[in-house]
């Protein structure tokens, strides 16, 4: 017994001299969970001249960091925004939550950040909404924000938005560097012409994948007019094994081109190792396939959250519905691999670039494409009695769809002629 | 001695009759140790170990809306803890509850949606409860019935059910019961199919504590309670005594199949207002750690689930306040149920080492 008081006893002592050792280790302000990640964003936090602003915002993630892709893409708006802030002499303290559920949990995620007296909550996933909804009227003086979804515009409440980006006009930028390459290979004689074929991973048959892979499509055919392509839905966001198969799969039917609306980077490694291309979203994918990767898109948030977080730190209201593209920069193209792209993309690009800033080229022109062989006259974009089909706001006009217009999250749903999907049931 | 010689280093011994205060003292010592242990975690982690558990404890209780968003996670716990007790308690290895609670909700959730219109509110929510608690008991029966029947294995038979019942939530989000096309997201209820508040939580929180009473009295005070007992202790005997072995199990599986369903129903219409994948989020299994902490006992279950959410609920604070991962959290959680549960060991068994003769046996 003795023996056995005197092992606990001194085990007590080890333990709280290590605690008490480890506690005063840790006097730096941690302001954010990124381990070890130096990040000279948040060293807006260091003493402030008394004029300085703090804006207090809380950040909801469906991920974290480490998933290279969609929350990755979050982080890294976060980070370039705080940056851009402190320049303006506006210091935003983070309240990131990592790896929150759709579920009641991303409800109480809302509650305790508001809590802890955040001034702005921004919800970073799509499946957010409902519950972030169920918060908001409780905290009227909190602004909510819910990434990609769609009910500010209608919900009746004045602290509640949403936000989102043109990407649509990135994927067709990808897609003009894909329609090149392909356009290369048949000039050169490697494939026919009906043998452009585009193998598309997709994640769901859900609006914002199709709008992606249409306009990629069409920025395809823009310079490639022979080109057609399959998609693969796989029934998840992020399912690396999956993507892979369907990658592979599609390059087994003859795709040569690659591209995805999927969170990981093996519908890449697929294609460079089935010796194929492809273009990438969310991340620049070029260093995991050198051979095959030729570019990717991905939205910016960083211009968003800084307009968001001063208009809050000005204390203004901003837009309930935000959505912009390249004319702001919340689009951006990755790094054009120039090795393997077709010769004159990067002057094709700028010069397509230039042309969607400018709006003299319209990314759905009515024009562009048909549905059963006839052209596009009218769709609805919105959904405003909640049985999710669209049915106001005619979306065609001035020969265009206008897509992200009415609202900013995407609304182009139609089967265009030219794209087969393989797999509808997801 | 030569005898002495050939005794392995450590013996166990069974030990009985461990005085009342010493069971304490090894419990306590065991959750003190615990703590320490989480401290060391904490400070590896880098943060100040006093303040974290005082962060902990504030963020869990020290605001009204934090101790509701406690409570709510501690309901469903409670709950599930409550079914699976009288399995256990018969030595029935159920470890389905997970798919109990997803059946429940499945049930429940179909006539959120489409009897919205039909049924009042106070009726629709009854039909829904009772239609959990009858998905749940009947997805339950099934494993008991071939149990019964052919003495199938119920361990994996009721852990492979959960697997099926999942993938049937994942086919209706992504399918007939999809919202918007393409979102794999069912549609949040309509309030009428939604459990009232009351002190600003979920009513479930009523169900689950009259529940208590209800398994208190079954297990202890009935003649349910009793042959369960029998069956737990000897089947055998349970058997010549007359009682009908396998009829006893499908009744006490459907009961225990009935309260998850109902828990589901409580999750999917008190908590998330909708239906999806996740509806039982583990809890069919941290809730069997609930019931063992508790030793089956329905009032000590109460306090355990309660901890429990105190934990999950300070983890979350944690984060936000501390930025420390959650997963951290989840390693002292983890260290002290494992303290917890570890030390009924050393309550039940003592350590005898060799040469140790007649000296007294270490309890840590």
């Amino acid at each position: 017994m003795k023996k056995f008081l005197a092992l606990l006893l001194s085990m007590i002592l080890a333990l709280s001299l290590a605690a008490c050792g480890g506690g005063s280790g840790e006097s730096q302000p941690a302001d954010d969970s990124q381990p070890a990640d130096s990040q000279p964003a948040d060293s807006g936090s260091e003493p402030a001249e008394p004029e300085a602003k703090t804006v207090k915002v809380g950040l909801i993630c469906i991920g974290d960091e480490n998933d290279q892709g969609y929350t990755y893409n979050f982080i890294r708006g976060k980070e370039a925004a705080t940056e851009a802030l402190a320049a303006k002499g506006i210091n935003v303290e983070w309240v990131p939550k990592w790896n929150i559920g759709e579920d009641s949990g991303c409800e109480d995620a809302n509650i305790e950040l508001a809590d802890e007296g955040c001034d702005l909550i921004i919800n970073n996933s799509f499946g957010f909404e409902p519950f972030m909804l169920k918060v908001a009227p409780d905290y009227p003086d909190i602004e909510f924000i819910s990434c990609t979804n769609q009910a500010s515009w209608g919900d009746g409440l004045e602290n509640t938005h949403n936000a989102f980006a043109n990407i649509y006009e990135g994927r067709y930028l990808a897609g003009v560097v894909a329609g090149m390459k392909l356009q290369q290979m048949i000039d050169d004689g490697e494939i026919t012409a009906d043998q452009a074929v585009i193998g598309y991973v997709g994640a769901f048959s859900f609006a914002e994948v199709i709008s992606g892979f249409t306009s990629y499509f069409l920025g395809a055919r823009s310079v490639c007019p022979s080109v057609t392509m399959k998609v693969q839905f796989v029934g998840s966001w992020s399912d690396a094994t999956e993507e892979a198969n369907a990658a592979s799969a599609l390059a087994d039917m003859g795709c040569v081109m690659i591209s995805q609306h999927s969170d990981n980077t093996t519908p890449a490694t697929t294609a460079q190792s089935k010796g194929v291309f492809h273009t990438g979203y969310n991340n620049d994918m070029i260093s995991v396939a050198p051979e095959a990767s030729l570019i990717g898109t991905r939205i910016n948030w960083a211009p968003y959250f800084e307009y968001a977080i001063e208009s809050v730190a000005n204390g203004e209201s901003f837009d309930q519905d935000w959505c912009h593209g390249m004319d702001m920069d919340a689009v951006v193209m990755t790094d054009l691999n120039e090795a393997i792209a077709a010769p004159g993309t990067a002057e094709k690009l700028a010069e397509v670039e230039e042309q969607i800033r400018s709006g003299k080229l319209q990314v759905f022109d009515t024009s562009t494409f048909t549905i059963d062989g006839k052209a596009l006259e009218s769709a609805f974009a919105l959904d405003t009695d909640g049985d999710f089909a669209p049915d106001s706001e005619e979306a065609v006009f001035d020969g265009a769809f206008h897509e992200s217009y009415f609202q900013s999250a995407p609304y182009f749903a139609l089967s265009i002629d030219g794209i087969e999907w393989l797999n509808s049931a997801f | 001695m030569s005898h002495e010689k050939k005794t392995p280093l450590i013996r166990l011994a069974k030990r009985d009759g461990m005085e009342g205060w010493k069971v304490w003292c090894i419990r306590a010592g065991s959750i003190l140790f615990a703590l320490l242990l989480g401290a060391l975690v904490m400070a590896l982690a880098g943060a100040n170990p006093v303040t974290a558990y005082g962060t902990m404890i504030s963020g869990a209780l020290g605001k009204k809306s934090a101790i509701r968003q406690t409570v709510k996670i501690a309901v469903p716990l409670l709950g599930c803890a409550l079914a699976i007790a009288p399995c256990f308690k018969m030595r029935f290895w159920n470890i389905g509850a997970e798919g109990q609670i997803t059946a429940g909700a499945i049930a429940a959730t179909y006539f959120a949606l489409f009897w919205v219109d039909r049924l009042p509110s106070p009726v629709l929510l009854v039909v829904m409860g009772l239609a959990g608690a009858l998905a749940g008991g009947v997805w339950a029966l099934i494993p008991a019935f071939f149990k019964a029947k052919w003495n199938t294995n119920e361990t994996l038979f009721t852990l492979m059910m959960n697997y099926i019942v999942i993938g049937v939530v994942r086919w209706l989000q992504g399918g007939p019961w999809e919202g918007r096309k393409g979102s794999q997201i069912i549609p949040q209820f309509d309030s009428a199919a939604c459990l009232p508040r009351v002190l600003g939580v979920h009513c479930g929180w009523i169900i689950v504590l009259v529940l208590v009473v209800f398994m208190h009295v079954y297990m202890n005070h009935t003649k349910h309670g009793y042959e369960i007992a029998v069956i737990g202790d000897s089947i055998n005997t349970a058997r010549y005594a007359g009682m009908n072995v396998g009829r006893v199990m499908m009744r006490t599986m459907f009961l225990s199949g009935a309260i998850s369903g109902l828990v589901g129903f409580i999750v999917a219409s008190g908590a998330n207002n909708t239906l999806y994948d996740g509806v039982a989020g583990g809890v069919g299994f941290t809730s069997i750690t609930v019931a063992w902490l508790s030793q089956l006992n329905a009032f000590a279950m109460v306090g355990i689930s309660g901890l429990l959410a105190v934990l999950s609920k300070g983890a979350e604070t944690l984060q936000t306040r501390m930025a420390v991962p959650t997963s951290i959290s989840d390693i002292i959680t983890g260290i002290l149920l494992f303290c917890m549960l570890g030390c009924e060991f050393f309550i039940n068994y003592k350590l005898i080492f060799r040469g140790a003769g007649k000296k007294e046996a270490r309890h840590e």
